[in-house]
């Protein structure tokens, strides 16, 4: 395969499988089941679940906002 | 009426467009970039990187920059002031737009944490780069490192071979190096890279090593410049503005503050050097001591300005 810099163009159809494979793997023990099956789905799918889950939780009271130190993690 | 996600993200995406329209080079990070990315994260501030020359301009579009009817203001006491100068050392300028069930938040940052290159060189549309996204997830919160190594493993996946910088799930990365091999050039910058190509049985400890190193190194980061910010805050406090001036109201008094108590660039005042030093006679109390010669030399990602 061709590289440019630290880029390629692509990998083979096996070894991209593979990838996807051990990073869907990765998905489902980090984040969970669910969280998985939308972090694989498409950006308009995605970002209402993220919405849903968003709004779910501030109409429940939750706080997001983080404190303002002047510097961030 | 209270504000949803879409029309949060709408509003913080259309402030970026008008920022660009006025030639301010800015990109959106963190959460709300990992969610674009494919990583969902639970979030609803917005985390802008703009560079620290534009930042006079960002002021006057922000001061005009209403949201239900409410202007935003300067939140906290410890929030430097959008300014170049502070901007430049590593501040981060934090605002909100406090509209009843409408409130929206932005920090503002002019250097990304620990990205070892400019961020503005690489802009993935509204957002920062996966690169820079994930060097800035290495942060000293364990609940960050996740999306780190997912947007790396998106990277590699893309065929971008700097993605296995990124990469801190130890069985994630056994499995990747069993399919696809790091370049040299790579695992010379990040020594533990190696041990995962050949098997090798330290791996653990010295993963285990490396991300306790990063959460030293942002440690003692965050303490330099929460001790340099003291005598600012006191006189925030005490110049007790009115809550409803405007923004370029706050920000002069906040200069005028910063000017006479606010270090520009505390990292640099103490040293990197002194930093990674501090860092890592930190992290040999806490890990294998063996595993300390295979940490990464991190000099790239701490560059601030000096002046």
């Amino acid at each position: 395969m061709k590289t440019v810099g630290y880029r390629r163009k692509s990998w083979p159809p096996a070894v991209r499988r593979k990838l996807r494979r051990a990073v869907y793997d990765f998905h489902v023990r980090t984040f969970g089941e669910e969280l998985a099956r939308v972090n694989f789905q498409p950006l308009a799918k995605r970002r209402q679940y993220v919405g849903e889950m968003v709004d779910h939780a501030l109409r429940k009271g939750v706080k997001f906002e983080r404190p303002a130190l002047g510097v961030t993690p | 009426m209270r504000l949803n996600f879409a029309e949060l993200e709408r509003f913080y995406r259309g402030l970026v467009t008008k920022a660009r329209g006025r030639g301010i080079t800015c990109a959106i990070t963190s959460g709300m970039a990992c969610v674009e990315f494919g990583v969902a994260e639970t979030t609803k501030d917005c985390d802008l990187l703009c560079t620290p020359e534009s930042s006079k301009k960002l002021l006057d579009l922000l001061s005009d920059a209403s949201l239900h009817g409410q202007l935003p203001s300067y939140r906290g006491h410890l929030t430097a002031p959008l300014d170049e100068r502070w901007l430049r050392g590593g501040w981060t300028s934090h605002f909100v737009w406090n509209a009843r069930g409408a409130e929206a938040y932005l920090d503002v940052f002019g250097v990304a944490p620990r990205s070892s290159a400019p961020w503005e060189r690489e802009l993935e549309g509204f957002y920062a780069c996966r690169h820079t996204v994930a060097e800035m997830k290495r942060t000293n919160r364990e609940r960050d490192w996740p999306y780190a190594t997912a947007l790396g493993a998106q990277m590699i996946e893309a065929g971008d071979a700097r993605g296995w910088l990124h990469i801190f799930d130890m069985d994630l990365l056994l499995a990747l190096t069993r399919v696809a091999r790091p370049p040299a050039s790579l695992s010379r910058r990040r020594p533990v890279l190696g041990l995962a190509v050949s098997g090798d049985s330290r791996l653990r400890s010295v993963l285990h090593a490396e991300v306790q190193f990063w959460h030293e190194l942002d440690r003692v980061r965050l303490g330099i410049y929460q001790r340099a910010v003291r005598l600012y805050m006191r006189a925030v406090t005490r110049a007790r503005l009115p809550p409803e001036v405007g923004l370029v109201v706050q920000h002069e008094a906040r200069v005028r503050c910063a000017e006479k108590h606010l270090p520009w660039s505390p990292l640099v005042d103490y040293g990197v050097m002194r930093l990674i030093e501090d860092a890592r006679t930190a992290v040999a109390e806490l890990v294998n001591p063996t595993a300390l010669a295979w940490l990464p030399d991190v000099r790239e990602h701490f560059n601030v300005a000096a002046e």
